[in-house]
């Protein structure tokens, strides 16, 4: 893994809880407007109904973007976005504006606001300004680390994924992210998250443990996910393809994935492990460098499929649906690829062959051991 | 791309392609189906493109790639237009000869055309090639003649008239009853008629309605639907449009198996273009009407392809079926009227729009019209995808169009229906193929599956097979399937392997009568089927493996032993090199043999023996008649020969 030994924090990521936005305004259909709407763009958000309760929210729950209406009873948006900007200068707040006068514009961006929105807006124009915000609050992050204003830590070189490291990692992992500012109940909430983690793949996954996974690079399947969720616009009818994406990616599902996309979609684990179990194209267990499958259609079968699957089993010492020791070579029944004319036929990495000989996959199999050997 | 506002605009187009393109000029089609793809014709498609260029041809000369021509046991498949020179099995090494040999001085190939099985005569048209001379081809012809990935190819030849038809010249009303009257049955395997669906859920007084194609081709040995997808993807889209169109649907999903990579690809670049041409999305050819299709990768279940667990997949669930008290026509997709067929029955839309209901119902039987893809697998020379007409008889198919059984062997049966259906043995080879007369003959249309069986098939297996391949695809929901298939694939696997009893036949009677009862969806109510339309034709087989612990085709491992003749072995060593056990090694006498020991049976030997040798052959392992009392393991076939 190339991010091993790098500085931690240019990955921060959301945890879970995370309040993405926060909504200051005393008119209850215009927080309720952009609660839903915010909603349907993915991101969770909370409602103030005034400056005092809005900045005690923000204190709470960190939030990265606030939208403040200007014109508001007690405290008014001015003094709140002061107060804010003193507050973390991270956060990136966005003024509602019933005035729409360039005057009271210009007074707010001097202050700190990033961008204005006036009465009434469009829920299209409310994400996209929130969309750039949440750009703007990320950067933002980062540039404070290179700055030196959050002090980057180092993750020692490679470490095994033993319980252990994992927490150890963890903790420097949380370190960062405390830094920048996340709140106690958040720290202590994945640092949970992590335990578990760990427990689970040292426990489960013996093999990942060989090949050194570090809980950095568990911090980056998260990161994945994300990316490929967002790119689904956080549809939960759209789940199956998102594991698939996350599969192809991955070459498998690992458990945090899995419980990672349950909190990001707000879906209960039961129901995405249930499906994962259900859909044959979902690996539980992680894959060997070569997929090898062999067609168990009806007219493969005819054809001496099952001998077929016996014969390449034995060579390689693995039954069907395991993978080797040597995490090289995974073997899979497949119902059908379409190619009944090849019966029976054997896919190896994307490359179909109709009815191998025995002595032809001897040779190929040595060549993929040596090859991974002198590599 | 220009958008296309009206029919008129669409038929300009056509005209300046079609002005562009000379119907003499000599055109090298290369298939670029999966099948051919396997047997490398990537590889010869590349070859032709510098040779041509080498040889400067590329002024009198075109070259397309494909999609799937049907003939897939004898891929790659070139054919050369306008003559419809066929070659066959091409290699990369060929190319050169045939552009220099065919292209240039107009002389064959002799080596890569057809030559019939018993006369060894050569044939140089594609047409007259018997396996596509007896076929009569509506859906697949077009496959050959465009490049999937061009819609410009479609286009030229004729393609997304019909849309331009249903969209100006006819009202909802007519298009329904033309398909109605055209009696157009779904080809999935239920034949339910699509006209009647199509009216029910237009007349649904809720909104959104969709529209799903079902590509989820779950029934393992058919492949009709990859190959329309992945040749002709556009003819499946002018369907659904048409469909979306009649029943009043905006919103369209392609529902794809994961195991069909290049129908996925093919079909998303059809969906572009076809959106780049405004043939798609909003005001399509400027009539107003807009609709818009997703495509829903599939996951890998059988059962997903069932409607109603089809629909709850697309909804990002687990994909089981549910009960069906009120149809997916009426409340489907998230609860909405949804109108869902198969890819071959969309396919067949445009044709009807184009040629009329009349046309179509003169073809075909009284209940069952129009042509059906059968996937033609198995024991069979001529391997591939055959469309005929309906009420073809199975002689026809398999002998005519399939050219018989290989090496000389015996047939012994038809499977249709994929895992819903049964067998159909020679005494029915002559019963024509439709809906109803398959139904009757105790299996189904199902997709269009047709995997031939020799005499060295052994039907228990293939019954065993079966249950094996649904006990793990029931969803489990409901106890009749899943329990049902569990005890029916226990009784069966001791069979096969030589410890059945006496009664067991019956019981698997008797559960597969209950299945049929009680079982909540198709999947389990047809589950049965292999089972007892195996045990209907062909009984003894189930008695000798009980009976004497025999298996007459020599297929159930347990029960054979591989032997090698000394007589007829040339020495050649070639199955001791295969040996994935190292079972096989030269005695004193320089003679090979088996050790049964480690010999796993898998066959490898046998398969690479020379034909001129044949010197592998099968024995039953003999097993006296108090082995029934020892327990399982130690009746192993081997312990027994070596005494």
């Amino acid at each position: 893994m190339d991010t091993q030994g790098e500085i931690v924090s240019q990955s921060p990521y959301q945890g879970p809880g995370i309040t993405d936005v926060v909504v200051i305004d005393d008119e209850e259909s215009i927080c309720e407007g952009c609660r839903q709407t915010l909603e349907t763009g993915g991101y969770r958000s909370e409602i103030a109904r005034d400056g005092i309760q809005g900045l005690k929210l923000v204190e709470q729950s960190h939030p990265r973007v606030v939208l403040v209406d200007l014109k508001m009873q007690g405290m008014n948006g001015m003094e709140v976005l002061t107060k804010l900007s003193e507050f973390d200068p991270s956060i990136v707040s966005i003024v509602i504006t019933g005035y729409g006068s360039i005057d009271s514009a210009v007074e707010t961006m001097k202050i700190g606001a990033s961008d204005f929105l006036t009465k009434p807006f469009t829920p299209e124009k409310l994400l996209e300004s929130v969309n750039r915000g949440m750009e703007l609050s990320q950067s933002a992050r980062e540039k404070r680390v290179t700055e030196g204003t959050a002090q980057p830590l180092r993750v020692p070189e490679k470490a095994p994924l033993n319980k252990q490291n994992v927490l150890l990692n963890g903790l420097e992992v949380l370190g960062q992210y405390y830094s920048l500012g996340l709140k106690e109940r958040q720290f202590f909430s994945e640092l949970k998250y992590l335990e578990s983690e760990a427990e689970h793949h040292a426990e489960r996954l013996g093999r990942v443990e060989e090949k050194e996974k570090t809980v950095l690079d568990i911090v980056h399947d998260l990161r994945l996910v994300d990316n490929i969720i967002q790119g689904y616009g956080y549809k939960k009818n759209v789940l199956i393809q998102i594991l698939m994406d996350i599969q192809a990616e991955l070459n498998w599902l690992p458990s945090h994935t899995l419980k990672w996309v349950s909190m990001r979609l707000n879906i209960p684990y039961a129901n995405i492990y249930s499906i994962v179990n259900f859909y044959n194209v979902f690996n539980l267990e992680p894959r060997g460098d070569h997929i090898i499958e062999i067609c168990m259609g009806t007219a493969c079968h005819v054809r001496g499929a099952a001998g077929l699957m016996e014969r390449v089993s034995s060579l390689l010492g693995v039954q069907p649906g395991e993978t080797d020791s040597e995490m090289l070579f995974t073997l899979k029944s497949v119902r059908c690829m379409g190619c009944c004319a090849l019966a029976p036929v054997m896919k190896i990495d994307e490359q179909y062959n109709s009815n191998p000989k025995v002595s032809d996959l001897k040779k190929r199999f040595d060549n993929y051991m040596g090859k991974e050997e002198s590599s | 791309m220009i958008k296309l506002n009206s029919p008129h605009d669409l038929e300009i187009l056509r005209e300046s392609i079609v002005s562009k393109r000379d119907p003499n000029r000599t055109c090298v089609t290369v298939c670029s189906g999966t099948g051919c793809l396997a047997y490398g014709s990537h590889d010869i498609f590349r070859e032709f493109r510098l040779e041509i260029e080498k040889q400067r041809l590329g002024e009198e000369v075109d070259l397309r790639r494909t999609g799937c021509h049907g003939f897939c046991g004898r891929g790659p498949l070139i054919v050369i237009f306008p003559e419809k020179i066929c070659y066959l099995g091409a290699q990369k090494e060929d190319v050169a000869d045939i552009v220099s040999k065919t292209i240039v001085d107009k002389e064959l190939v002799d080596r890569l055309l057809y030559k019939d099985f018993e006369t060894g005569e050569q044939i140089t048209r594609i047409d007259d090639i018997p396996f596509y001379k007896y076929q009569k081809r509506i859906l697949l012809d077009n496959n050959a003649l465009i490049d999937p990935e061009k819609i410009d190819d479609y286009i030229a030849i004729g393609g997304y008239s019909a849309i331009a038809k249903v969209l100006f010249e006819w009202n909802r009303d007519d298009l329904i009853k033309e398909i109605k009257e055209a009696n157009l049955r779904g080809r999935g395997g239920g034949g339910f008629p699509m006209g009647v669906k199509w009216e029910t859920t237009r007349n649904v007084p809720v909104d959104p309605k969709y529209v799903i194609v079902n590509a989820d081709e779950g029934d393992p040995g058919a492949y009709m639907d990859r190959s329309l997808l992945e040749g002709n993807p556009h003819c499946v889209l002018e369907g659904l449009i048409i469909g979306a169109y009649a029943v009043g649907s905006q919103e369209g999903f392609i529902y794809v198996r994961d195991e069909y990579p290049l129908a996925l690809e093919n079909t998303k670049i059809a969906i572009e273009t076809a959106r780049e041409y405004g043939l798609l999305g909003e005001n399509i050819l400027g009539s107003g009407f807009d609709f818009e299709i997703t495509i829903h990768r599939g996951a890998g279940a059988f059962v997903s392809g069932e409607s109603s667990a089809l629909m709850n997949a697309v909804e990002g669930r687990v994909g089981e079926p549910r009960p069906k008290y009120i149809h997916t026509s009426v409340k489907g997709l998230w609860d909405r009227p949804t109108c869902l067929n198969n890819v071959e029955t969309w396919a067949n839309v445009p044709f009807i729009v184009n040629k009329g209901a009349d046309w179509f119902k003169s073809i075909g039987t009284e209940n069952s019209k129009g042509t059906k893809i059968f996937s033609l697998v198995g024991k069979i020379n001529n391997t591939g995808l055959v469309e005929v007409p309906m009420g073809t008889t199975l002689r026809e198919i398999v002998y005519h169009i399939g050219g018989g059984i290989p090496n000389a062997k015996k047939f012994k049966a038809v499977q249709t229906g994929g895992p819903s259906g049964g067998v159909l043995p020679e005494d029915m080879l002559d019963i024509p193929v439709d809906f109803d007369a398959l139904t009757e003959a105790g299996s189904m249309m199902g997709s269009g599956g047709m995997i031939v069986m020799d005499e060295n098939t052994c039907m228990v297996d293939t019954a065993r097979y079966y249950i094996e391949f649904l006990a793990h695809e029931s969803c489990g929901k409901c106890i009749p399937c899943r329990e049902g298939l569990r005890q029916m694939l226990r009784i069966l696997n001791s069979i096969t392997r030589g410890v059945g009893k006496e009664g067991d036949i019956e019981l698997l009677e008797e559960l597969g009568e209950m299945m049929q009862e009680a079982s909540l969806c198709a999947l389990g109510k047809t589950a049965p089927n292999p089972v007892l339309s195996t045990i209907r034709h062909f009984r003894d087989e189930y008695e000798a493996h009980i009976n004497e612990a025999r298996c007459p085709a020599g297929v159930c491992k347990e029960l054979i032993i591989y032997h090698i003749n000394p007589e007829d072995c040339l020495r050649c060593g070639l199955c001791e090199k295969n040996c994935p056990t190292n079972a096989i090694s030269k005695d004193e006498d320089e003679v090979y043999v088996i050790n049964q020991e480690s010999c796993i049976k898998c066959g490898s030997c046998m398969s690479v023996c020379p034909e001129k040798a044949n010197a592998i052959v099968v024995e039953n392992a003999f097993r006296p008649p108090f082995a029934n009392d020892l327990p399982k393991t130690d009746v192993a076939a081997t312990t027994i020969y070596s005494t």
